[in-house]
């Protein structure tokens, strides 16, 4: 096999060898890791994440990134128990009617990257602190307990006894954003763009529509990650969901969707987010302390960046004409 | 002796010979033209000079040195300063900072100082430019006396400068004249690119006028003529063929009336199908831009487009796209692929409506159709799973031209269809034209490329500064006439 044709492989199967040796490192130095009860806990922890980051996953191909995921899923979650809680509303259109809050969020955001052209990591910086200011307004910085059964089910449920409503949520997700990237026409203009705004603009591509269209869609995703985030905790306060932005982008990027934009695949992105979560769970198996598990979780994100600029480099590229 | 010798310079890009044993002496104390066509090696030629590019053969020798592979620095070192057509200031910073940048290399700057060489030395040379002055506040035309006044404060004993005139009007012109005038009495060897050819006689002491690459000849100013410049410019020899073509035309399918943007006066035009109109017109005439306002990436000021005799207004390129205009845009790499996808994906982006079922791209279709364009296009690869990053510039252009016949374009804007591709390559493009011709497809060709021009074009627009100055049929254009008209010189006159 020559190096031009081994490197993509490398670069294909680098991250899935990463979650792998993880798995195997953890059950060899802890007894308690590979059992059921910890691989469904991990899966349950992270399938919000893995939600969210699916949904920040469509701005990052479009070339964008989006820091106002938690604060959006902050008041998506606080609407919904508003409106369950206060209103007395029933769970459906609450949930419903949250959602759709969520989705004004990102048709917002995407509005306002557009028309004030500006690069969108300083409009979400703003808009992120907007969606603080309204979460806080809303939940009039109280907590909201004792959401109804029903809604908890969502995060803490099982179907058939074993399998977790929310994973199930998650794989429902993951399956419609893969067939969205995949297979839609959609989904190609979203990759274009993130590749060459301006040539997908004079290739007739609806530059501007599609971006919009893509923050919505994202931002749908994002609600539905706060809804089973919410269900799991079982009480709404404006401080729960904040801070996920930053674990999606480094997932993201850990599952190679581009910072550049036009890259990146589900699969990766799932990668990615569960390389974090069984890092997280085992190092604390281990005994190591969260303090310590940032440093270790920021030195993973260092070192696949500089994985892929290296491989990325003309030095190990090999030009075939 | 001469203080700057040029011998046997060579230097061969890709499919071209930029430089092609060029030999011209420079004396301290004059100011030199140099002359010639889109692509005659002028920018080449400064830039060796200047050691931004390493010549393969020929040697630079300034004031006795001589060198083979003279770098920037090297080159500064002996006192060479270059004026280059793109914008080089700091905009952020003050005039007077821009002016000293690299002239002092103290950690603490001293301000003061830097005003006062700023003020003096625009003072000297009759510019009224306070020195606290931002950059960015300035309009361009001074902006440009910015950059001369800071090549000045270096003391060149070689100062070049390329178009320096484009962003002036008449009366910062004469400042610069002014400039040149005083610079020169001090003994600096001046090298003034040009294709004004008004300026070149009334500033310059000598001309040399290159061609293909080559060297023509160097006149003193006063032994010559602008006709004269204009034949030996010109002369070139034609010895590419080109496609037989059978000439015939159908209707009209598209027609400009006076249509006006993108800093290009009102232009009125049509095109029938089965035509190609070739758009000639020197770097910077409006070419590009006209073709980017027909395509509606960018919005038209005023007038109107018609296609098929009805009125359009296109507020994007997906518009033009849709009612069947397309283009093929000048920079392949930035605006005309993606070059980290497939070949596949690349051809069928702008078909994507045509292979979509339900929001459902119809892989088969898209396979089908990628092939039958990489049949007829001859795309050369192994697979049109390919990244068109990896393919050659004719196979990259190739891919660019069948995505916009995948997107079902009548009307096609070529813009330089055939550069920086070789040999092999342009002869496909230009008989894969000719055949989109004979079907019906209207062509626009813009092109820098003479000799291409008089060989693909029914007929030939020429732009001058944004306005259209002349249409040459087939049989009446010639090589003379299409750059009198592009100089905006008066038609008769070079006739």
């Amino acid at each position: 096999m020559t190096s031009s044709a081994f490197m993509p492989l490398v670069r294909r199967f680098i991250i899935p060898l990463v979650l792998i040796l993880l798995l195997v490192l953890f059950s060899v130095v802890s007894p308690y890791f590979l059992t059921v009860q910890n691989l469904t806990n991990i899966l349950v922890q992270n399938a919000y994440v893995i939600i969210a980051a699916i949904g920040l996953s469509f701005v990052m191909i479009s070339g964008g990134i989006d820091l106002s995921i938690g604060y959006q899923m902050s008041v998506v979650g606080v609407v919904c128990a508003v409106f369950m809680k206060w209103f007395g509303m029933p769970v459906a259109p609450s949930i419903a009617l949250a959602i759709l809050i969520g989705v004004l969020m990102g048709l917002t955001n995407g509005i306002a990257s557009i028309t004030l052209k500006v690069h969108s990591l300083i409009v979400t910086l703003g808009t992120l602190t907007i969606y603080q200011g309204l979460s806080y307004i809303i939940s009039n910085q109280s907590a909201i307990i004792n959401l109804p059964a029903s809604f908890k089910y969502i995060g803490q449920g099982f179907v058939f006894g074993w399998i977790p409503v929310s994973v199930l949520l998650m794989l429902a997700c993951a399956l419609t954003a893969a067939f969205i990237l995949n297979v839609t026409a959609f989904g190609r203009m979203i990759y274009a763009i993130g590749g060459n705004e301006e040539a997908a603009r004079l290739s007739g591509i609806p530059v501007h529509k599609v971006k919009v269209v893509t923050y919505a869609l994202s931002s749908f995703f994002v609600a539905l990650a706060a809804i089973v985030l919410f269900a799991r905790s079982g009480s709404a306060a404006s401080s729960t969901g904040p801070g996920t932005e930053f674990t999606a982008i480094t997932a993201a990027v850990l599952g190679g969707i581009s910072f550049k934009g036009g890259e990146g695949r589900v699969l990766g992105l799932v990668t990615g987010v569960l390389i974090l979560g069984v890092l997280g769970n085992g190092m604390q198996l281990i005994g190591l302390n969260t303090y310590a598990q940032y440093i270790v979780k920021g030195l993973v994100l260092l070192a696949a960046v500089g994985f892929d600029t290296w491989q990325n480099s003309p030095k190990t590229k090999r030009k075939t004409v | 002796m001469p203080f700057l010798a040029l011998s046997g310079l060579s230097k061969t890009y890709p499919g071209v010979r930029a430089l092609d044993e060029v030999s011209i002496s420079f004396e301290a104390g004059e100011v030199h033209a140099i002359v010639g066509e889109n692509g005659a090696g002028k920018s080449t030629l400064i830039k060796t000079i200047a050691g931004a590019i390493v010549a393969d053969e020929g040697t630079v020798t300034i004031a006795g040195r001589s060198f083979a592979d003279l770098t920037p620095a090297l080159s500064r070192a002996q006192g060479v300063e270059v004026i280059y057509q793109e914008f080089n200031l700091v905009p952020t910073l003050s005039v007077a900072e821009n002016i000293c940048m690299g002239l002092s290399t103290n950690f603490f700057p001293d301000f003061k100082r830097m005003r006062e060489t700023a003020r003096d030395l625009l003072a000297e040379f009759g510019v009224d430019i306070s020195p606290n002055t931002l950059v960015r506040e300035l309009p361009s035309a001074q902006q440009q006396l910015v950059e001369i006044a800071k090549a000045l404060a270096k003391s060149p004993r070689i100062l070049i400068m390329d178009e320096p005139t484009a962003p002036l009007s008449l009366a910062e012109v004469d400042s610069l004249f002014a400039m040149i005038r005083k610079t020169k009495a001090r003994g600096t060897c001046i090298i003034y690119v040009s294709h004004r050819m008004d300026e070149i006689f009334a500033i310059c002491d000598r001309i040399t006028v290159l061609r293909d690459g080559r060297h023509v000849a160097t006149l003193a100013t006063g032994e010559t003529d602008r006709d004269t410049l204009i034949r030996m410019m010109v002369g070139r020899e034609l010895t590419r063929t080109y496609p037989e073509r059978s000439g015939s035309s159908g209707d009209v399918v598209l027609e400009l009336d006076a249509l006006e943007g993108n800093g290009n006066a009102p232009i009125s035009l049509s095109m029938r199908s089965g035509e190609i109109v070739g758009l000639a017109g020197l770097v910077g005439a409006g070419r590009t831009e006209l073709a980017k306002t027909i395509c509606g990436a960018v919005a038209a000021d005023s007038g109107v487009l018609r296609l098929d005799g009805k009125e359009v207004v296109f507020r994007s390129p997906r518009d033009a796209l849709v009612a069947g205009i397309g283009l093929v845009p000048e920079n392949r790499k930035e605006e005309g692929t993606f070059l980290e996808k497939p070949i596949r994906w690349n051809i069928s982006i702008g078909a994507l409506r045509f292979l979509t079922r339900w929001t459902t791209i119809n892989r088969p279709a898209e396979r089908k159709l990628a092939e039958a364009y990489r049949d007829r296009l001859k795309i050369k690869t192994p697979s049109l799973g390919q990244k068109v990053g990896n393919l050659s510039g004719g196979n990259q252009q190739k891919v660019v031209i069948a995505k916009t016949l995948a997107a079902r374009a009548r009307v096609i804007l070529f813009d330089e269809p055939t550069r920086g591709i070789d040999v092999g390559a342009r002869a496909e493009v230009y008989a894969l034209m000719a055949e989109l011709a004979a079907e019906g497809i209207a062509i626009l060709m813009i092109t820098s490329d003479m000799e291409e021009l008089l060989g693909m074009s029914d007929r030939i627009l020429v732009l001058h500064n944004g306005h259209l100055v002349g249409t040459l049929a087939r049989a009446e254009a010639t090589q003379e006439r299409v750059l009198s008209l592009a100089s905006g010189l008066k038609e008769d006159k070079a006739a």
